[in-house]
């Protein structure tokens, strides 16, 4: 099966991917308007991928990990760092395996 | 648990009822803790994957902002957002799933991210080339950044997985069993005080007998 691209991020991050041929592209401006577009693409049919810039998904907050956690097999939800490069102090994977391994999390520090 | 001990009745029949649960529950407890030492192996060979997959995509990606911001000061911004507005834009990810230890997992292939000049759909007369590099790095990047996705996916999925395991195990570990034994325990006890109380009502009835005669 196929699935299309989508994107929410700001101007520069939907440009060039829309450039690469992401077939849905939001542009950032409102909390609400961003909340409404990520819940209609999560409930599209036919979408695999949602890319969200980390500053975004900060913003929408627990909104956003309640519509993360809430949502089909499909589409993935990725997080990626914007322009600025701008990556969360904590690494959400880090705190899933805080949570699931307990203690042994000392060997992520050697896996990057 | 004195709650639970309360509620069992002392015979010979809830001994052995209680015998065959005990075993039940430990069977289970030990396979479900071979299960989840088995996904915490396929969960770290995953997560060191991501940490590979993450630094090449993530550095594709930083490269990607690079080619943007050249192309839009060497072509004007507003011309390189038309021209994304012109692109074709029309990329397919192939989603299959698999299952990791009886978890489904989606698996995420794309087919031809790297387009040519001709199928990115912009017009060539109108825009400069670094347009062209931008797209290519761009393009690079979002083939990265789907394994990533894949990556990061199945690792929520088996952590997901992981977490019931362990409710189960511990549910098992730390409540059932010990109340099971607990019970058996009880009725043990019990009976061999039945035993024992039968035995000097014997002895006692004896004597009686004796002193009777």
């Amino acid at each position: 099966m196929s699935f299309k691209v989508a994107v929410i991020g700001d101007v520069d991050t939907t440009t060039g991917f829309a450039l690469a041929g992401a077939s849905y592209v939001h542009v950032h401006t409102k909390k609400e308007e961003t909340l409404a577009k990520l819940s209609e693409l999560l409930a599209t049919e036919g979408i695999g991928l949602v890319l969200i810039t980390h500053s975004i998904a900060e913003e929408l907050g627990a909104e956003f990990r309640r519509a993360i956690r809430t949502k089909k097999l499909l589409p993935v939800v990725l997080r990626i760092p914007d322009k600025t490069g701008y990556m969360p102090a904590v690494d959400e994977l880090y705190d899933l395996i805080k949570r699931t391994v307990g203690a042994e999390i000392v060997v992520r520090a050697e896996g990057g | 648990m004195a709650a639970a001990v309360a509620v069992v009745t002392p015979t010979r029949m809830e001994l052995l009822k209680l015998k065959q649960r005990v075993s039940l529950a430990q069977r289970g407890h030990d396979l479900l803790r071979e299960k989840m030492d088995a996904l915490v192996i396929e969960f770290f060979e995953i997560l060191r994957r991501i940490g590979e997959a993450r630094t090449s995509a993530l550095k594709q990606l930083s490269q990607a902002y690079r080619a943007l911001s050249i192309c839009s000061a060497i072509m004007g911004t507003i011309e390189t957002r038309q021209a994304s507005k012109e692109a074709r834009r029309e990329l397919e990810v192939e989603v299959s799933t698999h299952h990791v230890m009886g978890i489904v997992v989606p698996t995420l292939e794309v087919e031809k991210v790297e387009r040519s000049v001709l199928d990115r759909g912009y017009s060539l007369y109108t825009t400069s080339s670094v347009l062209d590099d931008a797209s290519r790095e761009f393009e690079k990047a979002l083939g990265l950044l789907v394994k990533l996705a894949e990556l990061e996916e199945s690792a929520r999925a088996i952590a997901r997985e992981l977490e019931k395991t362990k409710r189960r195990v511990n549910a098992l570990e730390y409540i059932l069993i010990p109340r099971l034994r607990a019970a058996l325990k009880f009725i043990a006890m019990r009976l061999d005080e039945m035993e024992r109380e039968n035995f000097s009502r014997l002895k006692r009835i004896k004597a009686m007998l004796e002193a009777g005669a």
